[in-house]
């Protein structure tokens, strides 16, 4: 599939942007690591929609963007987004930290949204539960940490170790840190406001995610956004859309699908 | 030159963990043993006064058996009241570590009350691990550092009471009783590791720059670029400006003072500076442009540092007398480092004292052609 690559400007944030498919219009957030990168996930979801995958910034080929210090930041910028590319509602998808933000967007803007599926989001203060430091570990430790197939973290390996790779990853990680070292993967206000949320919303979640498990973080989302669908992957952890990418590219699809009257 | 005796109060221990810091548990800790130190130490840096060293160094490290001093203020409280000439230099508080930094414009203006004027503040961002230990935002460091410094500065030096209104630090009333006794506020010096972006902050302000446990190669170009700023901003820096941080160890012989670098000093770098490799790096503490001149030239890990090396790069100073003079002339005379802010390490306490009294007595003397200049005369403010 051919994807477009390109450098636009939202609200005077330059981004840069992936886009390919056709229908109607999905907007992808990833998740941290996974800035620029077409994968089968994408892939899949672009037989049935446009699909949109911009890098944060600071994240891939986005510049970063000192004026964002907080995950509404990123929110906004996104809602900047849909409104430079003339979308007026579109299906989002949120991985982990791009959960976050979407789950942030969607407490601002929920009728912007026709479908929200959040994929082992982050984000909310889950009673019982601290998210395991990522930033205190090194590279095995945090593949141990958010994969349950080793394998699948090749996806995201850096493509060498040159001074300009390691600046990235190095950048990347100051643009992460900036929103979310302390509190750590979470904003205090984020959880009383999910009941704002009335788009359709799945909840897709590995069922080895160590990094925000099903019980309690997955059962806390659901119990916070009661008419959400859940759906497990059993051979996931925390990234089942890398580690079961035509499974969970199909329940995204099916549930966009019934969410729109089976259209 | 003038003589500082620099400590960092460490816990010597031999683990096999993968970090001295942050991770270490403080199981390991015995406050028996930390009783026997915490003294010993404090002797130490007393005995330097007597022996006739300018100054005495205190620092702020965290959750490590590195230096066992988070709170530097505290052990200078107890230094200014049983020493009564030497200089009180704190290198330093780790600013952006604080979430209330009025407060060091507090404590830094009582001891300066307290010690008559002996007090030196260095301010410091803290060690990368610093950041796992307290919660801070690395990303926020560089910030916090500059905003704190301005108005620890302008509360020293501005009547109050007065309004500041920061991105981090906000107040409605900066009014800090006592003020403190130097003019137009104590000294501040900036112990660093060379980043561009703190050598010249500190060159535009005149605060003396001190290099901590770095190769000669890297001290002479930080210095030269340090140098190079001071005339920029209209100035040529003085020798006192120029600090520089070595271990050293002195015996009769080279042999012998070979053998007790080998085994003291390098427990600094190779246990005490051990560190799990994501600590030294956290997210958005260097910029970008720090980072790349760090990744072009990456400096060796302190835990994988050989004796052999280290003695060839110039990371620590041993051997005899004469020896040490000779290798002290090249940061005095090359580098022209107004000052040496170095801690001896015997060992033992006993020997470290004896080993204190030989440097004062056998080289000490021999560099004290500036002995009766005042370092801290128009630098640091």
């Amino acid at each position: 599939m051919t994807v477009e690559r390109r450098e636009l400007s939202v609200r005077g944030t330059p981004i840069h942007l992936l886009t390919a498919g056709a229908g109607p219009p999905l907007l992808f957030l990833h998740g941290a690591g996974g800035a620029g990168r077409w994968l089968p996930f994408q892939e899949r979801l672009a037989t049935t929609f446009t699909v949109y995958a911009p890098s944060h910034p600071g994240h891939g080929g986005s510049p970063d963007a000192p004026w964002i210090e907080h995950i509404s930041d990123l929110a906004f910028h996104y809602l900047d987004l849909l409104d430079a590319l003339g979308l007026d509602r579109v299906r989002l998808v949120g991985a982990s930290f791009g959960g976050w933000i979407g789950a942030e967007l969607a407490t601002m803007a929920s009728h912007r949204l026709q479908a929200l599926v959040l994929i082992d989001p982050v984000g909310i203060k889950v009673d019982g539960w601290i998210y395991p430091f990522l930033f205190g570990m090194d590279v095995p430790e945090v593949v141990a940490t958010v994969f349950h197939d080793p394998m699948a973290a090749l996806a995201l390996a850096p493509p060498d170790q040159s001074v300009d790779t390691l600046a990235l990853q190095y950048r990347q990680g100051a643009a992460l840190a900036r929103v979310s070292w302390n509190p750590y993967l979470y904003d205090p206000l984020l959880r009383r406001r999910l009941g704002r949320i009335v788009a359709p919303t799945l909840l897709c979640w590995g069922a080895h995610d160590r990094l925000a498990p099903w019980s309690p973080c997955g059962e806390t989302w659901a119990k916070e956004i009661p008419e959400a669908s859940r759906r497990v992957f059993a051979d996931s952890g925390h990234v089942p859309h890398l580690e079961e990418p035509a499974a969970v590219a199909a329940a995204v699809i099916d549930f966009c699908r019934s969410a729109e009257g089976g259209a | 030159m003038k003589f500082y005796y620099f400590h960092l109060m460490p816990y010597p221990m031999d683990h096999a963990e993968p970090s001295s810091w942050v991770t270490l548990s403080n199981r390991y800790y015995d406050p028996a043993v930390g009783q026997r130190l915490y003294n010993q130490y404090l002797d130490q840096l007393e005995y330097a006064e007597k022996l006739g060293w300018d100054g005495v160094c205190v620092n702020e490290h965290h959750q490590n058996c590195y230096g066992t001093m988070p709170s530097p203020n505290v052990m200078a409280a107890m230094l200014a009241r049983r020493t009564s000439r030497a200089k009180i230099a704190i290198l330093g508080n780790g600013l952006p570590l604080r979430e209330n930094p009025l407060r060091v414009a507090e404590e830094i203006a009582m001891l300066d009350v307290v010690s008559g004027g002996r007090v030196i503040s260095g301010f410091v961002r803290g060690i990368s691990a610093e950041y796992f230990s307290t919660g801070m935002n690395p990303a926020h460091s560089r910030e916090r550092f500059y905003e704190a410094a301005e108005l620890i500065l302008r509360a020293w030096t501005e009547a109050g009471p007065f309004p500041f209104d920061g991105k981090f630090y906000r107040y409605h009333y900066v009014n800090p009783w006592p003020r403190p006794l130097q003019k137009p506020h104590p000294p501040v010096w900036c112990p660093s590791q060379g980043s561009s972006e703190t050598v010249e902050w500190a060159a535009k302000r005149r605060f003396p720059y001190l290099m901590v446990f770095t190769p000669i190669k890297r001290i002479a170009q930080i210095y030269g670029e340090y140098r190079e700023a001071c005339e920029r901003y209209g100035y040529t820096a003085s020798r006192y400006q120029l600090t520089v941080n070595v271990p050293i160890a002195v015996a009769e012989t080279d042999a012998k003072a070979r053998e007790l670098a080998q085994q003291h000093v390098m427990w600094v770098f190779n246990v005490g500076l051990r560190m799990h490799p994501p600590f030294w790096r956290p997210p958005g503490y260097l910029t970008e442009a720090s980072l790349r001149r760090l990744l072009a030239s990456p400096p060796r890990l302190p835990s994988e540092l050989g004796f052999e090396e280290a003695d060839r790069e110039g990371y620590l100073i041993y051997g005899s007398p004469a020896t040490v003079r000779d290798k002290l002339r090249v940061f005095s005379d090359e580098l022209r480092a107004g000052i040496l802010c170095s801690g001896l390490n015997g060992g033992s306490h006993e020997r470290t004292l004896e080993m204190m009294e030989l440097f004062a007595r056998e080289v000490m003397p021999h560099f004290r052609e500036d002995a009766h200049v005042d370092e801290t005369a128009g630098v640091g403010r």
